[in-house]
């Protein structure tokens, strides 16, 4: 019995630690790096992906140049509003 | 010894060569390591859970630990409407975890360093993500791609540029993994090469640098498993809470 009232105090003050411990972590570096990888490949996909569709319309309408230079930009603006509400998120946060 | 710091990532098949309907099936070292890191992921499972004690032991900690991590994740990001994920989130954040780790390991072979595995991974997401879109909200969910309060005039060209953006989740989800897989392994295997052609007398700093790098790479494995979930919790979210 007198063991478990020791361990139920043991517990109690881990728990204080942690929740001490746990606001100064919050903005960790580990998450901030997760977040900066995150951002910087969410730009380039949507790149990729703009000039992928526009390069394939460009086959199907026979339109060479033109629409994968219009879906490229496209792609860009995409890239940008991808990365505009990852970095409002996190200020949300 | 391989100079070649691009040799690693070499698939090659172990045992005979299985060919059905045209198509290759054989067993290779990428699929060796899966079946290692399925298998590992089973093991700690079920060593953490064996003893069920009320006073955890080390193994039971770790085990209860990540079960935690992923549940608060899913919690924290989609919302308790998204708990009955949990099995999937899971699977796909252990599974990611287990194969950039056992990469890790010298002489093994990392699954994640290929595109083609996580692209399928991330395409697995996509799709479920949609279907379960549509499923939930019917053809309301293409409201995703309309933005409130905007002129008409632009909406064309808004609902396009969604539309890329909608796409392009996949694609960014499966290079961030693989890129970084990638790129971390092959900085080791050239830092490690210098050390070997520097010798005695100038290989230290390269050396340094290796066990330096070694640290870093096991934070980017862990990191990279972490920021794959939790990006999958965030397009359920999407999927199953409406609203833009």
């Amino acid at each position: 019995m007198k063991k478990i009232e020791e361990i139920r105090t043991r517990l109690e003050i881990a728990k204080n630690n942690l929740d001490k411990g746990e606001k100064n972590n919050e903005s960790g570096n580990a998450a901030s790096l997760g977040k900066a990888l995150k951002i910087s490949t969410e730009l380039v996909a949507s790149v990729v992906v703009g000039s992928l569709m526009g390069f394939l319309l460009d086959s199907w309408f026979d339109t060479k140049p033109l629409l994968t230079i219009v879906f490229f930009f496209m792609g860009v603006t995409a890239g940008i509003l991808n990365v505009f509400r990852s970095a409002k998120k996190m200020h949300h946060k | 010894m391989a100079t070649n710091p691009m040799h690693q990532f070499e698939v090659y098949k172990i045992g005979p060569e299985i060919n059905l309907g045209g198509v290759n099936l054989s067993f290779t070292n990428a699929s060796l390591f899966m079946t290692i890191s399925s298998m590992l992921i089973l093991l700690f499972l079920f060593l953490g859970t064996k003893k069920k004690s009320l006073i955890p032991t080390k193994m039971q900690f770790v085990t209860e630990a990540s079960y935690t991590f992923v549940a608060k994740m899913i919690n924290d990001t989609a919302g308790s409407s998204a708990k009955s994920f949990f099995p999937f989130i899971f699977t796909l954040f252990m599974f990611v975890l287990f194969a950039n780790m056992v990469g890790m390991l010298p002489y093994s072979f990392t699954v994640t360093s290929h595109i083609i595995v996580t692209f399928v991974l991330a395409a697995i997401v996509f799709i479920g993500v949609t279907i379960l879109g549509f499923v939930k909200h019917g053809f309301k969910y293409l409201e995703l791609f309309v933005p409130k309060g905007v002129p008409v005039v632009l909406l064309p060209l808004i609902v396009i540029i969604e539309i890329i953006s909608y796409l392009s989740r996949p694609v960014s989800l499966s290079v961030r993994l693989f890129a970084n897989m990638m790129a971390g392994h092959t900085m080791l295997k050239v830092f490690g090469g210098f050390v070997i052609s520097l010798g005695l007398l100038g290989g230290w700093l390269p050396l340094g640098f290796s066990v330096a790098l070694t640290g870093l790479e096991i934070l980017v494995a862990f990191l990279q498993a972490y920021v794959f979930a939790i990006l999958t919790c965030i397009y359920l979210n999407d999927a199953l809470n409406l609203h833009h």
